[in-house]
């Protein structure tokens, strides 16, 4: 039996949840065929997301799930210029043709798809976006010079939480786009998502106790979150979050995570998304989206 | 005497990397372990930490350097002074540095003004306004009872 789960055509964390459905209970029984022929646009988080997929599915003992590619060509030659087929070859059994990356100059691709297992990758994607930080976020979203240092620090803290707690590898992506529809400004978005453990079980062991009933995914994002809790007792943890926030708050910036059946964000005025959503379908590990916009609206 | 500190010399040797960033906690655990060995080394007063060479400095790396070595559990038996401190570090440092209810005295990169960071309280305040008018050394500032 295969189970086909289909990538929305609209593929970002608004989506998300439809995507993490199709998989039912998790992991699911059947082999997984994720469709992805209707796709017409993918934000870095559907693609980190799609990668996390396999690689749970991989690491649940699951066979080896099947990918079908975008119809579109232009869709499918910007999935490849992120790099995300050349690690989906790994995790999945690929079916279509896949056009090869092309050399670019510059690019709204600011790193492409890139795994995160280790301290050493965290230097070396934080060292690799350097330029390209300073570059967009003072040329493109107005912001003054010294905010990519800023946002390279967001970056090195969300992508240690992969390598301090997860318990498994990740996947990271940073990508600027116009956002349209709900803020006609362009943005640049950090996605980092992980097959891990999950913030529930990560804080579990530390924190459980004291939410008795309640201790829940989103109880554990709130912990973390907004009482900047760690699942370790050094009482100097915990800071990372708190950081990030710090920074968000200075340039109207939004974080959302997801994990378990949670999702928590930190939601500036520009967005009407929800603060906390609960009771979503399971999905693995944990997904980070931060969200920098430009200063001003792009000209009609 | 002071000794000082290169960080970005000591981060060379704890981590292989092309780049200038202190970023990770477990790189900042390195790195702390390092300059905790070469201050036992050392028949120093002052130890002196230079950031002058360093690009980015994150919340965590921050906390595993400058506030666990200026803790008063894990103190060591001289003062620390931070030298060449970059604006965009300044906040992470102020961050976990009052986090832990402690301070300790710097110098900027860009101006060289002095800057007391952390935890201070109106004393130690007006004790830092008062050495920085009359143009302390680094070796006065880190005279300062920081905790």
């Amino acid at each position: 039996m295969t189970r086909v789960v289909e990538v929305p055509p609209s593929f970002d964390d608004r989506t998300f949840d439809q995507f993490a459905a199709g998989f039912g209970a998790w992991p699911p029984e059947e082999r997984i065929l994720v469709d992805a022929r209707g796709a017409q646009w993918a934000s870095p988080y559907g693609l980190v997301g799609l990668l996390t997929a396999g690689q749970a599915l991989a690491e649940a003992g699951r066979e080896r799930p099947l990918l079908t590619v975008p119809q579109s060509d232009d869709v499918k030659r910007y999935w490849a210029r992120t790099g995300f087929f050349a690690h989906a070859a790994s995790l999945f059994e690929i079916h279509g043709k896949v056009p090869r990356a092309a050399a670019s100059g510059p690019s709204d691709v600011l790193l492409d798809v890139t795994p995160v297992r280790a301290s050493e990758d965290v230097h070396e994607v934080v060292g690799r976006i350097g330029a390209n930080a300073a570059r967009i976020m003072s040329g493109e979203l107005g912001l003054e010079a010294k905010s990519s240092v800023g946002f390279s620090m967001a970056l090195s803290e969300s992508c240690t939480n992969i390598v301090e707690h997860a318990g498994t590898g990740g996947w990271v992506a940073v990508q600027a786009y116009t956002f349209r529809r709900r803020l006609g400004r362009r943005v640049v978005v950090i996605a980092v998502s992980d097959a891990g453990i999950g913030f529930r079980r990560s804080l579990e062991t530390a924190h459980a106790k004291r939410y008795g009933d309640r201790w829940s995914d989103a109880t554990a994002l709130e912990a973390a979150l907004i009482q900047n809790v760690s699942r370790f007792r050094d009482p100097g943890r915990g800071q990372g979050f708190a950081g990030i926030k710090r920074y968000l708050s200075r340039w109207q910036g939004k974080i959302g995570i997801r994990s378990g059946t949670a999702r928590l964000a930190i939601v500036p005025p520009w967005d009407d998304d929800v603060p906390l959503a609960d009771q979503l379908p399971f999905f693995p590990g944990a997904q980070v989206q931060i969200t920098i916009p430009a200063q001003h609206a792009e000209p009609a | 005497m002071i000794q000082t500190i290169c960080l970005h010399r000591v981060l060379r040797e704890a981590v292989t990397t092309p780049y200038r960033n202190l970023v990770t906690r477990a790189t900042g655990a390195a790195v702390r372990v390092r300059i905790e060995a070469a201050l036992d080394r050392m028949a120093c007063d002052v130890a002196v930490l230079d950031f002058s060479e360093v690009e980015l400095l994150d919340f965590s790396c921050a906390d595993e350097i400058v506030a666990k070595l200026v803790l008063p559990a894990a103190r060591p038996s001289r003062p620390v002074v931070l030298l060449g401190i970059r604006d965009e570090q300044r906040e992470a440092l102020d961050h976990v540095l009052a986090h832990h209810g402690v301070a300790v005295t710097g110098r900027l990169r860009e101006s060289g003004e002095p800057v007391l960071l952390g935890a201070a309280t109106p004393d130690l305040h007006q004790a830092f306004a008062a050495l920085r008018e009359r143009g302390a050394t680094l070796d006065d500032f880190a005279r300062l009872p920081i905790s």
